[in-house]
């Protein structure tokens, strides 16, 4: 299948729109609480480029941002809507943490098993709500999202209880041997060799969309009857694409405690797992797209620090922008493809509404009829 | 240990907290019944509720009347569903993600407003709340006088309208027509139904509703705003209106379900029992993932569940 030049600039340009009228509204918002919007953004991208300190940090929110972003857009193009990326992100750094502190093998065999244990974790979470779809029709939305504040306490149960560092009192784990530890590209700077492991997320997410699993996931992306008639087995590929899915998140995770904290801390996953939902959506599913999205939510994310140290204007803001990027994108996706007039079946994006899968072997064609 | 559990303070004390706590979940729950019977799926009752609880709050703090307040936060409520419902009518954008972006946008925007309006303080604004009223008679009834009868005027409110939605969803026009939208929309078209403006009132009042339970949380339970005040109760409310299959008594039977949760945790928190407080913590969302793993499989949806309606198209 060849993808024309000109859809893809289009898309790209439709991209660049919305970004900008997202900060714009941004700029009146900040001008309405009596900022100087230029100001606070010659401010922000100061603060993300100003030093070698500064490029480090977008380095390091770029390498989660961006692997979380390409795990949940597996989930998205099935159709599936995983927005507990940060809570797998966070049984990711549990598990991969257990097993460097209590596991006692040589540091060769133990960093490989740390990050299995963290894809595993990650994936497993993820499967969870996968297993509760496919079994009881639990709506994926609500279960990923109490499975993020679960992981939350999770976390904190640990990081205060079982875990806690016997050195110290602090709401933290103990630290990680240096033997099995993620190293410093340039030492003495924060960013570190995840930035390989995201490349690699990158090509292999590539790769996925060649593959005859991601041409099922695909499938199943436009209904569970097409996948059905396709010879798709439905139930085993949505909990494929879930663990797929989880997994890359708990891979982030394993990169913040081994290549950053070298311990757990408390909320450790941040505005991680909203993100990861922005930058999917805004690089419209396409790895490559969410590559360029998670750059300019690293700077922004980086610069908004930066901003709200040196301006008024509190950081909130680029949570507000992260917010009006999804409205704009599923406004303008419809926008362009999906408004009334146009026949459905033709729809090409999965960011388009279409009938919703049920996965579910009852009552098939009822919504046909209905419909 | 156990005896502390079982004495007669203790347990009318869970049971008021019970009955306190179910209110901010009852009440976008009702809300999203009328949503979720006209076909929409409103996820983005969370972030209704945040803009709720923070207009709500700032209101009240401005004027100094609580009730300007709520009102605040209802007509916040309003707007902010009238985006939804403009993408997920109009748009007929994809209602998850809509949602989504609702409430990742609310969430920003709340913070963004309490930030500007209140600046960084090394003592949180407060205000006070509403009071529980004493009722005549009522409130000095042993044991059910505390736990039913020293509330505030929200909470009452909160629960006269479990027979209000029941009454105008099933006894009036409006009511009918909302199911009728919800069923199947093209055979309400053909009958002189105005879809699309049936629907956007339905999304309208599920925004008020939710506004309101917003509000409630910041001058009715709490007196202060916090960005973590909602924290999933507005995804908890979906997930009840699933429960209850999308009928206003059971929702308040689920919502109290959940009240209890919220309640055993932080009575048995304050008793100082032996279980770390996190793990307390998960009860409530541990119980959501229970009521859909219950309630889904049964759960009859609305015929044309989630799907956009256009005339154009069949």
């Amino acid at each position: 299948m060849r993808i024309s030049l000109g859809k893809t600039r289009g898309k790209i340009v439709g991209a660049v729109v919305m970004v900008a009228a997202a900060l714009l509204i941004g700029a009146v918002l900040m001008l309405l609480s009596g900022n100087n919007p230029l100001e606070a953004y010659r401010a922000l991208v100061f603060g993300a480029f100003s030093s070698r300190q500064r490029v480090s940090e977008l380095f390091v929110k770029l390498v989660p941002v961006m692997i979380m972003g390409l795990g949940v857009s597996v989930a998205y193009r099935a159709q599936l809507w995983n927005i507990g990326a940060g809570g797998q992100f966070l049984l990711g750094a549990i598990a991969a943490t257990a097993v460097g502190l209590y596991v006692k093998l040589p540091p060769a065999l133990l960093a490989p098993l740390t990050i299995l244990a963290a894809a595993a974790a990650g994936g497993g979470w993820a499967l969870l709500a996968g297993l509760l779809k496919v079994k009881f029709h639990a709506n994926e939305v609500i279960t990923t999202l109490m499975l993020n504040y679960i992981a939350n306490y999770f976390l904190k149960f640990l990081v205060y209880g079982p875990m806690m560092d016997p050195a110290g009192q602090l709401p933290q784990s103990a630290l990680l041997p240096e033997g099995i530890r993620l190293r410093q590209i340039f030492p003495g700077l924060r960013a570190n060799y995840g930035l390989i492991i995201m490349v690699v997320a990158l090509i292999l997410t590539a790769l996925l969309w060649r593959s005859a699993v991601g041409c099922r996931i695909n499938l199943i992306g436009q209904g569970e009857r097409v996948a059905t008639y396709g010879g798709v087995n439905v139930r085993r590929v949505v909990l494929l694409t879930m663990f797929i899915s989880g997994g890359a998140a708990g891979v982030a995770g394993w990169i913040e405690t081994f290549g950053l904290q070298y311990r757990l801390m408390e909320n450790m996953a941040g505005s991680y797992g909203d993100i990861a939902t922005v930058v999917a959506l805004l690089g419209a599913l396409n790895p490559y797209g969410i590559a360029a999205a998670s750059v300019f939510f690293a700077i922004l994310l980086v610069g908004g620090a930066g901003m709200q140290r040196m301006t008024n204007v509190p950081y909130s803001i680029v949570d507000v922008i992260q917010g009006l990027i999804i409205i704009f994108v599923i406004a303008g996706v419809v926008g362009r493809e999906g408004r009334p007039g146009k026949r459905p079946g033709k729809q090409s994006s999965k960011l388009s509404s279409k009938q919703p899968s049920k996965l579910s072997s009852k009552e098939p064609g009822r919504r046909e009829r209905d419909a | 240990m156990l005896e502390n559990i079982f004495t007669a303070n203790f347990l009318i004390s869970l049971l008021a907290s019970t009955v306190r706590l179910a209110t901010p979940i009852m009440t976008p729950a009702l809300g999203q019944i009328y949503t979720q019977r006209a076909g929409i799926l409103n996820l983005g009752v969370e972030g209704t509720m945040i803009m709720g609880a923070v207009t709500g709050f700032a209101a009240a703090s401005f004027t100094g009347s609580l009730w300007l307040g709520l009102l605040g936060g209802m007509l916040t409520g309003m707007f902010w569903s009238l985006i939804m419902a403009w993408l997920a009518i109009t748009m007929r954008a994809n209602q998850v993600i809509a949602g989504l972006g609702m409430n990742i946008l609310g969430a920003g925007l709340a913070a963004y407003i309490y930030r500007v309006i209140f600046g960084v303080r090394s003592l949180p604004p407060r205000i006070t709340p509403f009071q529980g009223l004493s009722l005549p008679g009522l409130s000095d009834i042993p044991v059910l006088g505390p736990i039913l009868f020293q509330h505030n005027a929200l909470v009452y409110l909160s629960f006269l309208l479990v027979p209000l939605t029941w009454f105008i969803l099933e006894r009036t026009t409006l009511g009918l027509k909302i199911k009728a939208v919800g069923e199947h929309p093209r055979a309400a078209d053909a009958k002189g139904v105005n879809v699309l403006g049936i629907r956007y009132a339905a999304v309208l009042i599920g925004g008020l509703y939710a506004g309101a339970a917003g509000a409630f949380m910041t001058i009715a339970y709490l007196n202060s705003f916090t960005e973590a005040v909602i924290s999933g109760r507005g995804y908890i409310a979906v997930a009840v209106v699933i429960f209850a299959r999308f009928l206003p008594a059971r929702a308040m039977w689920g919502a109290l379900l959940f009240g209890f949760a919220s309640a055993l945790q932080m009575r048995l928190q304050a008793l100082g029992v032996d279980i770390a407080n996190q793990l307390l913590l998960m009860l409530p969302y541990i119980m959501t993932i229970i009521a859909l793993i219950i309630a889904s499989n049964k759960a009859e949806f609305p015929g044309a569940y989630t799907i956009p309606y256009s005339r154009m198209e069949r």
